[in-house]
């Protein structure tokens, strides 16, 4: 079992190899954690494990029995009330999305981020993002929603 | 205004039944062109072709089924503010719609910085003509004069009294207009009214919510009921042909999954009814391949080659004057520079779904040129183009990567094989391999400066691939090759300076390796080695870049005006002139995209010895891009051009042996992470004129050159050959 977006989810022992990512979007039908790269390249698979930022594409289901997995389908039950999380309202404000494929990625990585540092400087952001690509080169505005979501949270 | 009559009697029926204008509400509609099959969709839009994007719904809504795909740029919402400026209608009065191939008529493929600059006069027409139809409707049904009935948020009112919305004005009735003379029909979106009503707003993307709760559905998202599960092994090298394939001895596909091998089309894969065992089915196929012999090899790709014995296959210039050269007043100045190859590298991977029946067939993919995608596939089913549908979706990225859609075409022959509906999704590794590059670019320019530090002479000679001509089937390849030079391969080619002496030659050589559109297509590696030498020209004449570039920007034009114009805004803006602490350095550059956008970057350079780094600080940026519709998409598009320029600055470069791309990850392929992001400062020219103008490949150009310039300044060391780094400037 794993606890997926807080409901306990079957994962049955044929699926034991297959990676965290592909569990999620081809078992789970959840289509919003993206394959970018599938080497841990470009974090555009990045979910929640227990609270913290993880490669999707680099965990087996094996790895991951027993723990709590969070997508960005589940990001927003981490508000208190019944509407998005403070980061995906910063994402909107500054209207950061260009294709918006890496965004997903981008925003559990900042979730995470805030999580354990509530109030980051431009350098911890800087350093905290970096692992996730952008092609449409939408960085300088990723910058200010995390630097938005963290005053605002 | 021309006249516009009600008619029920058209040519283009299916199209109206297919977007359900026939059930309800009222459109507009004329004959539309045909475009050529097996080549991208080329031709430009008529005006009356926007006639086909419209539909007023009973509730008084717009359904715009908009011309042009959304990868990120914007194009659409920016057409939709025009359609609801000419219409007086919000946002939430816009529904806008990706059509279907059967849903519209062709259009024009989306590259080229084209969305706004060339689809705002056609669809501002036809919303134009709509409004002034309903307006005869509403004057109709009321018994007024037409000319007493005045705009109105979503219709008209009367004596300040009476209000007619455009759902009153409408019923279930079909109505299909047929204007025959929109010319003189009333355009407000580019009246230079202000303030506008929707024009020049910040429209955020009505798919952002979405986009931030994952739920937008791209090409790898789409899931269809029976859906299989696809994927191909594809050729070890490129030209590589497929003669015949198996089962690997002592191993077995599963119950479920079915070897495909189409020797025809090249292609052998494996469809599984499970998606997580499609892997291992792949490695236990073993094909065999006829390897081409040697193709022409890269090292034709050099100027050096050609230089000698001038035979260039084409020239754009020919005011050159030799008798300059070694003449003892004029300072010789000649340098070599090159660009690498470059891949387009979308986040998304390509993927589609394909579902080939006998009744027709469906493809589901993201796609820059669906109605090149249906010929193809109708080619490759030997179907009737009118059997295939595409379903445009969302693009996770597109730079030019995504005028064909090879995926779909291997999940259509999957698909047609078995019967049922067939998903491909290509890994990373694929996307570096399989599509089509960026071609590397081989440059030598020898200039001369007088007496009075003015260009005595520039003798420009180019050699790289066809861009535009790259993705041509091989026998139509030979017959254009040896007529037609490739415009996208010399974008941007010609300097923007007044030199009396000019010569510019260049030749497009088709190797192995497959070559096509990607952003800006030449614009950036040309005018990296154009205002790269304008720099070396500047200091050997001991004048300021800044100064210098404006001293030979003269003669009367608005585009002399306006590319000097940027220049002294981004100076200002950069505090050019400035002195800078050690190891730091400020370039400049500048470009007219497409003989209509003006950008001007000055970039600053800071050289880190201790990390041995070469680092971007900040960019400066001013363009003039005529009428702004969305500032916030406009300005989107100018950063991620200036994030690109730092990449194929300092990154990005894709190497090839034996037909084989050896960077397959982002490891080895590296474009610029949040890290080595600069700060930025965009400003947008504010122009009263009346026309948007190419805003999406603009800026990348100049970002370019100003970076190499910046650390030349840094660095007193010229960066030639892109990307540079460090290591390369110092050693």
């Amino acid at each position: 079992m794993i606890n997926l977006n807080g409901k306990a989810t079957r994962v049955e022992k044929v699926l034991y190899d297959v990676s965290l990512l592909d569990f999620i979007r081809d078992q789970a039908m959840l289509k919003g954690t993206k394959f970018g790269c599938g080497q841990g390249f470009c974090g555009a698979c990045t979910v929640h494990l227990d609270g913290i930022a993880q490669r999707a594409c680099q965990l087996k289901m094996s790895e991951v029995r027993g723990h709590k997995v969070t997508t960005i389908e589940g990001l927003s039950a981490l508000t208190d009330d019944e509407g998005l999380h403070p980061v995906q309202r910063a994402w909107i404000a500054e209207a950061v999305p260009q294709c918006g494929y890496c965004q997903p990625g981008q925003i559990m990585t900042a979730a995470a981020l805030l999580a354990a540092n509530p109030t980051p400087g431009d350098e911890e952001i800087r350093a905290g993002m970096s692992g996730n690509l952008c092609r449409c080169g939408t960085y300088s505005r990723i910058h200010r929603a995390v630097a938005r979501a963290a005053q605002e949270r | 205004m021309g006249k516009i009559t009600g008619t029920t009697s058209f040519n283009r029926r299916k199209f109206l039944l297919n977007s359900g204008w026939l059930a309800t509400g009222l459109t507009v509609l004329t004959a539309c062109k045909s475009v050529i099959p097996v080549l991208p969709t080329t031709t430009n839009p008529e005006n009356e072709d926007g006639l086909a994007w419209l539909q007023v719904l009973v509730d008084g809504r717009v359904r715009f089924f908009c011309p042009r795909m959304e990868m990120g740029q914007g194009a659409p919402i920016g057409l939709s503010q025009i359609v609801a400026e000419e219409l007086n209608l919000d946002q939430a009065q816009i529904e806008c719609v990706t059509p279907a191939t059967n849903q519209s008529p062709p259009f024009k493929m989306t590259v080229g910085s084209e969305s706004i600059a060339v689809f705002s006069e056609p669809v501002s027409l036809a919303a134009a003509t709509l409004r002034e139809y309903l307006r005869e409707r509403a004057a109709a049904t009321s018994g007024l004069p037409v000319g007493q009935l005045k705009d109105a948020p979503g219709g008209f009112e009367a004596a300040g009294r009476h209000f007619f919305g455009y759902g009153d004005l409408i019923s279930e009735e079909a109505i299909v207009l047929h204007a025959d003379d929109y010319s003189s029909v009333e355009q407000y979106f580019n009246a230079g009214k202000n303030p506008y009503n929707a024009v020049g707003k910040r429209w955020p993307s009505p798919d952002i919510e979405n986009i931030v709760t994952g739920k937008v559905v791209y090409s790898r998202d789409v899931s269809l009921p029976g859906m299989l599960f696809g994927d191909v092994v594809r050729p070890p090298r490129f030209g590589a042909t497929l003669i015949d394939a198996k089962v690997k001895a002592e191993t077995a596909l599963s119950n479920g999954q079915v070897l495909v091998i189409d020797v025809v089309n090249n292609l052998v894969g494996v469809v599984s009814d499970n998606p997580f065992m499609l892997a291992d089915a792949l490695e236990k196929i073993e094909p065999v391949w006829a390897l081409p012999k040697d193709a022409p090899g890269l090292d034709k790709l050099d100027i050096a080659r050609y230089r000698g014995n001038g035979d260039f296959e084409h020239t754009l210039i020919d005011n050159g004057n030799e008798a300059l050269v070694g003449d003892a007043g004029v300072q010789s100045i000649t340098a070599n520079y090159t660009t690498s190859y470059m891949a387009h590298a979308a986040m998304e991977p390509g993927a589609a779904v394909a579902s080939v029946r006998k009744s027709g067939v469906e493809i589901w993919c993201g796609c820059q040129d669906p109605y090149f995608i249906r010929g193809r596939v109708a080619a490759l089913l030997q179907r009737d183009e009118g059997d295939v549908i595409i379903h445009p979706l969302r693009m996770g990225g597109g730079f030019g990567g995504r005028v064909l859609s090879q995926p779909a075409e291997e999940a259509a022959l999957l698909s047609a094989h078995v019967g049922r509906p067939v998903r491909v999704q290509w890994n990373r590794e694929a996307e570096f391999q399989h599509n089509y590059f960026q071609p590397k670019f081989s440059h030598a320019i020898d200039s001369g400066l007088d007496e009075t530090g003015k260009i005595a002479y520039w003798h420009h000679d180019f050699v790289s691939s066809p861009i535009i001509f790259g993705l041509v089937p091989k026998g139509l390849a030979s017959i254009l090759d040896t007529f037609v030079a490739d415009k996208g391969t010399a974008r941007g080619a010609k300097p923007p300076y007044a030199i009396e002496h000019q010569r510019l030659r260049y030749s497009d050589i088709r190797t192995d390796t497959p070559t096509g559109a990607w952003r800006g297509l030449g614009a950036a590696p040309n005018t990296f080695a154009i205002e790269s030498i304008m720099d070396e020209l500047a200091f050997a004449a001991g004048k300021d870049p800044l100064a210098f570039r404006l001293a030979h920007l003269v003669g009367d034009g608005q585009h002399i005006a306006q590319l000097s114009g940027v220049l002294r805004q981004v100076g200002d803006l950069s505090g050019w002139g400035r002195s800078v602490a050690k190891d730091r350095g400020l370039g400049i550059a500048c470009a007219t995209y497409k003989d209509q956008t003006h950008v001007a970057v000055v970039a600053d350079v800071a050289i880190d010895h201790s990390e041995r780094q070469v680092n971007v600080v900040k960019l400066w940026c001013a363009q003039n891009s005529g009428l702004v519709i969305n500032p916030d998409q406009v300005e989107n598009q100018v950063l991620g051009n200036l994030v690109w320029g730092c990449g194929m600055a300092l990154k990005e470069k894709l190497t090839v042996s034996d037909g084989i791309v050896n960077e397959r990850n982002f490891d080895t392929y590296e474009i610029l992470r949040h890290e080595e992001a600069p700060e930025v400062d965009i400003k947008l020219v504010d122009t009263m004129q009346a026309k948007p103008l190419a805003v999406g490949e603009a800026a990348f150009a100049p970002t370019v050159a100003a970076i190499a310039n910046a650390a030349f300044a840094a660095s007193g060391k010229r960066p030639r050959s892109l990307p540079f780094n460090y290591d390369s400037l110092y050693t």
